[in-house]
């Protein structure tokens, strides 16, 4: 193969990763940044970031982790200051209304609103968990965290749910 | 053998736990059980609102044409993933690569938003517009295609506007100043881009007569914003 059709191929792996996961990971970025015009920011620079290292990535198969991964680095590294200035959580779910909507279906929509008031830490390994289909041990490891500090928030991140949704108290580990 | 407490704090973060020492306990003790359920039950509908809808303001194009065929829109919402990359390709790998190249790279990536024939709704315009506090005048043409797309690495909105003379493919690339227009004859595709009030604009199409006044026109429509 000769390097024309090298980066041919290289690049027409990339745009199918990016057209597949795309999704996701503005998902994954929105519910970091609670704001649909970060999150797409986060995503774009992402991408740029995910291109430049591509090479980097040697199994695909794992494409997923590695591309959530950089938008969580992303988003920390240029937005996450940015946000920290706006606790105002109450502006951010009127300002977020249209996503947060679902018509017709009140608890889909208490629920949603439960998790965007959740705080950070919390909502992150949560939706990891549940969104993102990862175990603890793989939510550890792209957190940098311990597995048992990783249990310990998402307990309390449903712990706190139920009690927003006015649900029976959880006992605290 | 578990306590209770043990167990609740275990499916309490991880509700689909399921080792032989929960099955145990879920066992022996109903109200366990009952509550893991529960707390299955609520991680189904945790990941139902999980689930937002975004479509991407790059996919503004899903309230574009209604007698578009859907093959229509997959290809076109498949070459605009493929024009990023390529977008992208272009700024790393040839970052002197001259605008008009650069334009014609992107353009002929992404034909397919050429042949879009119905007007976006004002709302689906001002969405790819007014991150840059910029507007169209209504009267250039209907502008039947808009997109926030990445263009030298940066995000620059793309449009395609129906002239009486043809469509046309506007690029508004506030990060590029220029310091004279000068025009494109590349591929089939004839252009210009012009110094503009942020950067510059770039105007491409295809057979269209009197390609600079369309140019001019289309120009003295975009209000540039802040």
């Amino acid at each position: 193969m000769n390097r024309g059709d090298g980066d041919t191929d290289r690049r027409r792996r990339f745009g199918s990763l990016c057209e597949s996961l795309r999704p996701d990971l503005l998902r994954f970025a929105w519910w970091l940044a609670r704001d649909r015009g970060v999150a797409e920011d986060v995503v774009q620079e992402s991408m740029l970031r995910a291109w430049k290292s591509f090479d980097s990535l040697t199994d695909e198969s794992k494409a997923k982790a590695w591309l959530l991964t950089i938008v969580r680095r992303e988003f920390a590294r240029s937005f996450e200051k940015k946000r920290l200035e706006l606790t105002d959580v109450d502006a951010l779910v009127a300002a977020e209304s249209a996503v947060l909507a679902a018509p017709g279906d009140t608890r889909t929509a208490e629920m949603r609103e439960a998790i965007f008031r959740l705080d950070t830490d919390y909502r992150e390994p949560l939706v990891l968990q549940v969104l993102m289909g990862y175990s603890t041990k793989e939510i550890a490891e792209m957190m940098g965290m311990q597995q048992g500090a990783v249990l310990t928030r998402l307990f309390r991140a449903r712990a706190q749910l139920r009690q927003q949704l006015g649900l029976a108290p959880e006992a605290a580990p | 053998m578990m306590t209770c407490l043990e167990f609740r704090r275990r499916v309490g973060a991880e509700p689909a736990a399921a080792e032989p020492e929960v099955l145990e306990h879920r066992r022996d003790c109903p109200a366990c059980a009952r509550h893991q359920d529960e707390l299955r039950a609520m991680d189904g509908l945790i990941e139902r609102a999980l689930k937002v809808s975004l479509p991407a303001k790059s996919q503004v194009l899903v309230e574009a044409p209604a007698d578009a065929s859907r093959r229509r829109l997959l290809a076109i919402a498949a070459s605009l993933v493929a024009g990023t990359a390529v977008g992208i390709v272009l700024l790393l790998s040839a970052p002197r690569a001259s605008i008009a190249r650069e334009v014609i790279g992107h353009v002929t990536h992404e034909t397919g938003t050429m042949d879009t024939t119905a007007p976006l709704t004002p709302a689906a315009l001002a969405g790819v517009l007014d991150p840059d506090g910029a507007r169209l005048r209504p009267d250039v043409g209907d502008v039947t295609f808009a997109a926030r797309c990445i263009f030298d690495g940066r995000v620059v909105p793309h449009l395609v506007v129906r002239t009486p003379s043809g469509p046309v493919t506007v690029l508004m690339l506030r990060h590029r100043t220029i310091s004279k227009p000068f025009h494109i004859d590349e591929q089939g595709y004839e252009g210009i881009v012009m110094p503009a009030p942020k950067g510059s604009i770039a105007i491409v199409g295809q057979g269209v007569a009197n390609l600079d006044a369309v140019a001019q026109k289309v120009f003295d429509a975009v209000d540039w914003g802040r």
